[in-house]
């Protein structure tokens, strides 16, 4: 009895109760987004989530709010990000693990990591002050005065701030975190698999394209993970946006994202009565959307290194 | 039962807090030490620091009253944050700061909001400035567009789409052949602001289809915006962001900030059919041609931004508004210790006497007219130290 | 004659290919040089005028010393209570890797890292700030904390898993006890691990703004002096700085990104050079 005594409580006693703080702050918050949100929920039901409209008064009864724009800013945002993110990064980690000349790997390395790294404000000044107006003069302006007739393509560039911006500003916050995903997938992949390719006599081309087959999946779940991280990027999007409630998938118009509105509207929300349990709403739509997403992507990552490790 | 359910969420994320403050409280102590001791030496009084937040209209002509007040009064900081009137409003509420400040005057239900929490709250002009039109049109530079009021409201809801439209073109004879072919970007603001609420107020007052197909507010429906010619800005300074950033934009903002900003300002016709540019003079004309009517700082008042609008006076610019303070009586120390109460009345005193002289004005703001800032002065008698 | 032909192709392919992904590679990276570059030519002119008073004075006197200082002070804070608490997960985790509740805990961490931090903000301006009346620099902290927590944890519980099993039976073979074999052994085997995760931790949260944007408040003009009132923050002063649009608050935002880049990449760049050896490749 003495020994089980000794040999069980000691570290379970120390370590149950961090254990059950990480949990209920995790519950707690799940709790609170929900009861928070709940008033707008039960006010404008499904409304809430499927419209475009936003208008604030201060008698509670003219007051309406949907959240469609928010909700597909920040997909669609995302998604442009994964869609320039993924080049980039594929041929990032491949270059890193199989072609870059041993001096410069350290160093490539290193820079991934203080990409992952660097504060996202860094990011949003140099994205708000330089890279849209430098997307703007050079490649929105263009796209739209020679291939307008595209409807991606149909919105005159105003201020350059718009979903394109915001995407590839994103894009290129999320390489390094895609980046790092691949190249350690790629690491896993036994060396004998490399040896038989070259053994048979395959160029670096065709053994990398064969290898790159065999990762495929976890390549998938990186970009998975790289959106879900794109999705809740607060600060460098609402920086270069634009902030309008635009429900449409033309790139150079002004949007919103779930995360820059709750940054730009909390502060004046509480004097009107329902735009709070609105952004509430918005912040729980996030919170789902990103736990859908990161459970997926985690899951298929893990699966994939099971079954190589196997 | 929903306060009852985050007061419970609320213990349960403080019980681990306060488990750890044992710990903590040694260091806090020690961190705080290192840098006073290098950066206070060189006054012996407790500094005090006073925060006010909100409209943006202002911004200008408060960060000039705080640098000359911090200039006399080393040991008082005060602290500026924007946000727009809306955000004002509700820090003030929740005694997120110490000094509110919103354009238009409280609504009734917003005051109602404010009794509940069982401290009176107090609310006076600061300063008179004025809502400006301004536009970004490389063609013809600073030259001063003349805009009818019809024309105005019609740009404002979307009805003149391009630059050179003949009714533009006819005010402004001049510059007719030089407008381009370019349609017109109407830049408004995307937060709660007061800004917006004066200019809309004014809107509604000069164009029928205006009042009733958009109306006043601090947060309104943009028109143009459904036409894919609107842009928002957040606060005046973003707003000026985006004016200055977009050719062939036209915003409403501060005076202000287009004389910092060195923008061009539109000459508007007011109520006696004259095109007034908005200066000094203009705007002390609109306030002297107005009987302005300020009740008690207690009685709070229903919203009447149209106080000072579209005043009658030969020379007077029609856009003309005061922007208030708000500031709790502070009954039983409810929102101000001693210390702050104190500071904040003897800024407030400074603000309302010293702080009207031109001296201490920033360019494009007017001082109080005297009866109106003797109101000011006895709602800060009225607060309690 | 096919059959050299055939070759010729591959070989071009072979060339086609390193280009591109080389090129690719590039254009990855460009980014980060042209931030720091920028961010340099339009910072260096801000701090040359102003010299040493830019970094200690307050802000109507053209400094960012409050901003400077609150943001080590709530990194400091957010240490203090962040990590115990993560190392603890942390160890759990490592300890019960397959339990139900080691494995919940694993994932839950996992997804507590991807959590957009803005949530993370609202959620403690709802139930810190709001009931107590006023932004500050604990809430602030608590906000960051649960930033910093998932980092901490999740180098812990990689760093002691890398620890050979049999450092551990040793431990136990000698008569100590769970509680010693982990927190005397294994924790000083795994210290560097461990360390690294903290400070990787520490360098991210003070960088964060959005969790701070409805906790903290902001303090400018003086130097914080209490835990329960508002605080300053770099990364929150040139968000605040960076929406105005006067060229001096744009040089001021400048200047200040130069310092915090200066700060990050001084902590960042040796803690990942002392780490080369692990680097897997």
């Amino acid at each position: 009895m003495n020994k089980i005594l000794k040999n069980f409580d000691g570290f379970k006693l120390i370590t149950t109760p961090a254990i059950t703080v990480v949990f209920l702050l995790f519950a707690s918050m799940l709790v609170f987004y929900f009861i928070s949100s709940y008033p707008a929920i039960e006010r404008y039901g499904i409304d809430l989530f499927i419209r475009n409209v936003w208008i604030a008064a201060e008698e509670a009864s003219k007051e309406v709010y949907g959240l469609a724009a928010p909700i597909w800013g920040s997909i669609y945002t995302s998604i442009i990000a994964i869609i320039f993110a993924v080049p980039l990064s594929i041929a990032y980690a491949i270059y890193v693990n199989d072609y870059a000349p041993q001096k410069l790997k350290y160093p490539l390395i290193i820079i991934s990591d203080i990409m992952a790294g660097l504060p996202t404000i860094i990011y949003g000044i140099w994205g708000a002050l330089i890279l849209v107006p430098l997307l703007r003069d050079h490649v929105m302006k263009f796209l739209y005065e020679n291939f307008s007739f595209i409807p991606l393509f149909s919105y005159p560039p105003i201020t350059g701030y718009c979903y394109l911006s915001a995407g590839i500003l994103l894009g290129i916050m999320v390489i390094p975190f895609a980046t790092a995903i691949i190249r350690e997938a790629y690491a896993m992949i036994p060396t004998v698999y490399k040896e038989g390719l070259y053994a048979l006599g395959a160029t670096r081309y065709e053994a990398t394209k064969v290898l790159i087959g065999y990762i495929k999946p976890a390549i998938l779940s990186g970009f998975i993970l790289a959106f879900g991280r794109a999705l809740g990027e607060t600060v460098a999007v609402s920086l270069v946006i634009g902030n309008s409630f635009n429900l449409t998938y033309e790139l150079f118009a002004p949007g919103y994202t779930i995360s820059s509105l709750i940054a730009n509207q909390f502060g004046n929300a509480p004097i009107y009565q329902y735009m709070t349990p609105t952004l509430y709403a918005g912040g729980l739509v996030l919170f789902l959307i990103g736990l859908v997403v990161n459970i997926i992507g985690l899951y298929y990552l893990k699966r994939w290194r099971s079954h190589v490790s196997h | 039962m929903k306060k009852g359910v985050v007061l419970l969420l609320g213990i349960l994320l403080i019980i681990p807090i306060i488990s750890l403050s044992g710990c903590m409280g040694t260091e806090e102590n020690t961190q705080p030490q290192e840098t006073t001791t290098t950066e206070l030496t060189t006054t012996s009084k407790t500094p005090v620091t006073i925060r006010t937040s909100g409209a943006t209209f202002p911004k200008y002509q408060i960060q000039k009253w705080i640098a000359e007040y911090q200039k006399i009064n080393p040991n008082v900081k005060i602290e500026y944050e924007g946000g727009g009137s809306g955000k004002g409003q509700k820090d003030f509420l929740m005694g997120l700061t110490h000094i509110g400040r919103t354009d238009p005057p409280v609504k009734e239900e917003m005051w109602k909001k404010f009794l509940e929490t069982g401290d009176q709250p107090l609310q006076f002009p600061e300063v008179v400035g004025a809502v400006v039109i301004t536009y970004n049109l490389p063609e013809i530079g600073d030259h001063t567009l003349k805009l009818s009021r019809d024309v105005l409201a019609d740009i404002f809801l979307g009805k003149i789409e391009y630059w050179d439209d003949e009714r533009i073109k006819k005010l402004n004879p001049e510059v007719a052949d030089k407008l381009p072919h370019e349609k017109i970007i109407v830049v408004h603001r995307s937060d709660s602001s007061g800004t917006t609420a004066i200019f809309t107020t004014f809107l509604s007052m000069i164009s029928e289809e205006w009042a009733k197909e958009v109306g006043s507010g601090k947060l309104v429906d943009w028109p143009v915006d459904k036409m894919g010619r609107g842009v928002g800005g957040k606060g005046n300074p973003g707003v000026i962001n985006t004016l200055k950033s977009t050719k062939y934009s036209i915003a409403y903002t501060e005076l202000s900030y287009t004389i910092e900003n060195n923008l061009p300002t539109a000459a508007i016709e007011n109520r006696k059919g004259k095109f007034i540019k908005p200066t000094t003079e203009t705007i002390k004309a609109a306030v002297a041609g107005v009987k302005t009517y300020i009740p008690d700082p207690k009685e709070g008042y229903k919203e009447d931004t149209k106080q000072l609008l579209d005043a009658p006076g030969e020379n007077a610019y029609p856009i003309v508004a005061f922007t208030h303070f708000l500031v709790w009586e502070n009954k039983d120390h409810k929102h101000y210790t001693p210390e702050e109460a104190k500071a904040i009345k003897d800024f407030l005193r400074w603000v309302l006497t010293e702080g009207q002289k031109p001296e201490n004005l920033a360019p494009g703001y007017i001082g109080l007219p005297e009866e109106v800032a003797e109101i000011g002065l006895k709602a800060v008698d009225m607060i309690k130290e | 004659m096919f059959h050299t032909e055939y070759k010729k192709l591959r070989v071009l392919k072979e060339k086609v290919f390193l280009f591109t992904i080389g090129a690719l590679t590039l254009l990855a990276i460009l980014p980060l040089f042209h931030i720091i570059i920028s961010i340099f030519l339009k910072g260096v002119p801000v701090i040359a005028e102003r010299g040493l008073s830019f970094i200690t004075e307050t802000f109507s006197n053209g400094g960012i010393g409050p901003a400077i200082i609150g943001t080590l002070i709530l990194t400091f804070i957010t240490t203090i209570i962040g990590v115990p608490l993560a190392f603890l997960a942390g160890t759990y985790a490592y300890e019960f890797p397959e339990s139900f509740v080691g494995r919940a805990t694993k994932v839950l961490l996992q997804i507590m890292l991807e959590f957009p931090t803005i949530l993370v903000g609202t959620f403690i301006a709802g139930v810190v700030v709001f009931p107590m009346g006023t932004y500050s620099a604990l809430a602030g902290a608590l906000a960051l904390a649960i930033i910093l927590m998932p980092y901490v944890a999740i180098y812990t519980e990689e760093a002691m898993a890398e620890i050979p099993k049999i450092y551990k039976e040793g431990g136990y073979a000698l008569g100590c006890t769970r509680t010693q074999v982990i927190f005397k052994v294994i924790t000083k085997m795994a210290k560097k691990g461990i360390l690294t995760g903290v400070l990787i931790g520490m360098a991210k949260v003070a960088g964060e703004t959005a969790p701070l944007l409805y906790t903290a408040g902001g303090l400018y003009e003086s130097y914080p002096t209490s835990l329960f009132e508002p605080i300053g923050a770099l990364p929150l002063l040139i968000y605040n700085l960076v929406q105005s649009p006067s060229p001096e608050d744009h040089k001021m935002a400048w200047g200040a990104a130069l310092v915090m880049l200066i700060i990050f990449l001084g902590i960042f760049v040796p803690i990942r050079y002392s780490l080369k050896k692990d680097i897997k490749i």
